[in-house]
């Protein structure tokens, strides 16, 4: 049987896509600029099928990515040619249990859902990526994703407990233990399972930690006119030992694009800059926390420091910050997502060579980020479709990456590396360390069939097994190194039936 | 014996014992000799006391950079003028070395409320059991770029790779720090769940460990279970954590010191749990890819 057959025979004929016109919506995935189109698209509905669509795909030897709801940011998700697994079906709350404080769901399940189910045990998830009404938690385990609130509550690594994974093999392993605190014997194969970006195979369930809600919560927006005040401001309130459950900070050209859009959020317009603040916790001291931060913000010259505690206020402030990315969309068509990190010390140096940069390139840079963690988010704004201003927000971003690298930080801090960041790698690691981490995939995927061509450059494997042109079991696999750098696996899947009209 | 004293020294003791199939002890402070199973007798032992010191702190960012062969001692009189501590204090007292904890990743008192190495390792440079040196991760506190190969050597025991520097993610040190010391009434059969429920609760302590009579007497409390709690935070949290512990019993304030006497206390061996075959089978796969020799703390991991 054609694997395709295979497929409509394991999840139903509705839930197999081959026509491109259907195809399209998955060429892309929250960072618009890369567009990979799948050979073929397959939805399985439970783990039972997704482990037989995976056995299927190992049977015929295809590459193939698995997504959850496409809102990543670093062109992860994306299957040129290959075949798409995507697992937004699994979308079962298969347990909540209130006592241990954990929940054990369905990679498909969208990561503000779980927190819903879970709000009448008085518990979330902490995790909260900006996406998290769309993201589903297989998608945040793959990419071990962050969020405002990680600075206090950790990112998804440490809230993830266990998973049961379908290996590219087709084996089915359980990582970790569903048992909070329990020492699994061996190597730590969930911590290297987290953020593994699809590469080493497939969630089937995973088990994640509950968060009390906390018992009090306050949220400050302080207005600065100096973008360097702000900066030097988030060090200094992480010096004075507060450590806020968020410490986010938005420029003035992103303040400017949230209030003029529908997300409108009442920040000072003619601000420099804005730094969100969340304290939360226990009802006791907290007050004396958000003394502290407003008397810190002034002395660090805010003008203003407006204090909210009712969950309508405090959600207005937090409006525009989460769908700051959303009303950039107003400023041009598309936008280029960053996710460098720097010491937090280094953030004023570095938000100060960003503007530098930016001039210099003529470009507008919206500086939207994780303040509190050092993570920034320098997101361009620009028409795609204007080769000159293309060109020039290249070249901004590239020498943005390098400063935040020569800063002594990193290229992701909760994106991934998906296509978009790979160039970056070997700036960042050396060559062994790259072919220790291609050592690692090979251990989960000796084939490297799950997302081929993804986070680490293949020219770093060094046992890579098909050189350019060569052809493995029938498939055609090459290596295509572009002018930028950024090489691209592209695999031919087999024939597919024609049913294509 | 050997002694390597740099980077380059170390890789090529190791890739020439891979070579020769000559099986390495790892020592870094010679605190986690007896680490459950046994080294394989035939090892030659490696002292790594070279690869120690501060290699890089700046207060300001509550991150450090250090050689793996430093002490917790260290890192805790390095830190600790600035306000700050690596929560990293584990079961077995600050003899120990950066890289054992990491290695082993032992947890401690502090561990749950403050993180595992699991949680506080944010990068690591090692040198594998081909002679590769890996410097995964990064200094900086978020970081996802690449395969997780810190994740991976934490936890390792050696067997990957033979950790020489991490960086760590450091704490702010409560303003209020108190530890109090709890008699508990053996005979009330709610206090294991009122225990629970306050390390639980609203103003989750520090640390939390109930000790058994024995152990009382060990760090010189009264010979009857006691409830130990260290609280942190802010006069007014520590003030409202207080009358929670209050509820539990006549609590006494205690010394903090009782902590490190607590961590140095022996303990009973960490039972490892069978793996499924499944996992095995990576495991094995896993050595097989960075100590394909075997030649790195053989048998340690059972």
């Amino acid at each position: 049987m054609s694997l395709e057959a295979s497929l409509r025979a394991i999840v139903g004929d509705t839930h197999v896509l081959v026509r491109p016109a259907e195809l399209i919506v998955y060429e892309s995935d929250g960072l618009p600029g890369y567009h990979r189109r799948p050979s073929l698209a397959v939805f399985p509905a439970s783990a039972d099928e997704a482990l037989r669509v995976v056995r299927a795909l190992a049977q015929h030897g295809v590459p193939f990515v698995p997504r959850g709801a496409g809102t990543g940011l670093s062109g992860g998700a994306l299957a040129d040619g290959t075949v798409l697994l995507g697992l937004q079906r699994m979308k079962r709350i298969l347990e909540i249990d209130p006592v241990r404080r954990i929940a054990r769901v369905e990679p498909g399940v969208v990561n503000a859902t779980l927190t819903r189910a879970a709000t009448p045990f008085g518990l979330h998830y902490a995790p909260d990526p900006s996406s998290q009404t769309a993201c589903t938690l297989g998608g945040n385990l793959a990419e071990n994703a962050g969020g405002p609130h990680c600075l206090k509550y950790g990112v998804t690594l440490n809230h993830v407990v266990g998973a049961v994974v379908a290996l590219p093999d087709g084996e089915v392993v359980t990582l970790g233990d569903t048992t909070v605190d329990s020492d699994a014997g061996g190597y730590d194969l969930l911590g290297a399972f987290v953020g593994s970006e699809g590469c080493f195979g497939v969630v089937l369930e995973l088990t994640v930690k509950l968060t009390p809600n906390p018992e009090r919560i306050v949220t400050l927006l302080a207005d600065f006119t100096s973008l360097n005040d702000a900066a030097e401001t988030t060090s200094a309130i992480i010096a004075a030992g507060i450590l806020p459950a968020a410490l986010e900070m938005m420029d003035q050209a992103t303040i400017g694009a949230v209030e003029s859009s529908i997300y409108a959020a009442g920040y000072p317009t003619d601000a420099a800059a804005v730094l969100l603040v969340e304290v939360d916790g226990a009802a006791a001291g907290l007050d004396d926390d958000v003394q502290a931060v407003d008397r810190i913000c002034r002395a660090h010259g805010a003008r203003d420091v407006r204090i909210a505690t009712e969950p309508a206020a405090r959600a207005r402030l937090w409006q525009g910050r989460k769908k700051a990315f959303g009303a950039m969309g107003r400023i041009a068509p598309h936008l280029v997502v960053q996710d460098a990190v720097v010491p937090r010390t280094k953030l004023p140096a570095l938000l100060a060579q960003i503007a530098v940069i930016g001039e210099r390139h003529r470009v507008r840079v919206c500086n939207v980020f994780h303040a509190g963690d050092g993570n920034l988010h320098p997101n361009i704004p620009y028409d795609a479709g204007d080769a000159d201003e293309s060109a020039r927000v290249h070249l901004a971003m590239q020498e943005i990456m390098g400063a935040c690298i020569d800063a002594g930080g990193t290229i992701t801090g909760e994106h991934g590396v998906g296509l978009d960041k790979l160039a970056y790698m070997d700036r960042l690691f050396t060559p062994d360390t790259l072919d220790g981490m291609c050592r690692l995939r090979d251990v989960f995927d000796p084939d490297r069939r799950a997302n081929p061509g993804k986070v680490v450059p293949v020219r770093f494997c060094r046992e890579w097994k098909a050189p350019e042109g060569q052809t493995v079991d029938g498939r055609r696999q090459t290596v295509d190194a572009r002018a930028d750098g950024v090489e691209r696996t592209a695999y031919r899947v087999p024939p597919l039936d024609k049913e294509t009209p | 014996m050997t002694r390597p004293t740099t980077l380059q020294e170390l890789a090529e003791l190791i890739s020439a014992s891979a070579t020769r199939a000559q099986p390495l002890r790892i020592i870094g402070r010679g605190t986690w000799l007896d680490g459950g199973a046994p080294v394989r007798a035939d090892a030659e032992p490696v002292h790594l006391d070279a690869f120690s010191g501060i290699i890089e702190y700046e207060p300001g960012d509550l991150t450090i950079t250090v050689g793996a062969a430093t002490t917790l001692a260290e890192l805790d009189a390095v830190t600790a003028p600035h306000n700050q501590w690596c929560p990293l204090l584990p079961w077995g007292g600050d003899a120990g070395s950066v890289g054992a904890t990491i290695a082993t990743a032992s947890a401690g008192p502090y561990s749950r409320a403050l993180g595992s190495p699991r949680d506080l390792v944010l990068g690591l440079e090692c040198v594998d059991g081909t002679g590769k040196v890996l410097r995964p991760g990064g200094k900086v506190v978020k970081n996802v770029a690449g395969f997780d190969l810190t994740r991976l050597m934490t936890g390792a025991w050696g067997t990957l790779g033979v950790l020489t520097r991490a960086s760590l993610r450091l704490r702010a040190r409560p303003a209020v720090d108190e530890t109090w010391a709890v008699p508990l009434d053996a005979d009330d059969a709610s206090l294991p769940e009122r225990i629970g429920a306050f390390s639980r609760g609203r103003t989750p302590p520090i640390a939390c460990e109930t000790l058994d009579a024995a152990r009382a007497a060990l760090l010189g409390l009264d010979v009857r279970p006691h409830l130990l709690v260290r609280l942190g935070g802010n006069a007014a949290f520590v003030a409202a954590a207080c009358a929670a512990v209050a509820t539990l019993g006549h609590a006494v304030i205690a010394d903090e010191r009782l902590w490190r006497a607590l961590r140095e206390a022996p303990r009973a061996a960490v039972i490892r749990p069978a793996m499924s075959s499944g996992v095995r089978t990576l495991n094995e796969r896993i050595k097989k890819a960075f100590n394909p020799a075997d030649v790195l703390n053989p048998g340690i991991m059972g």
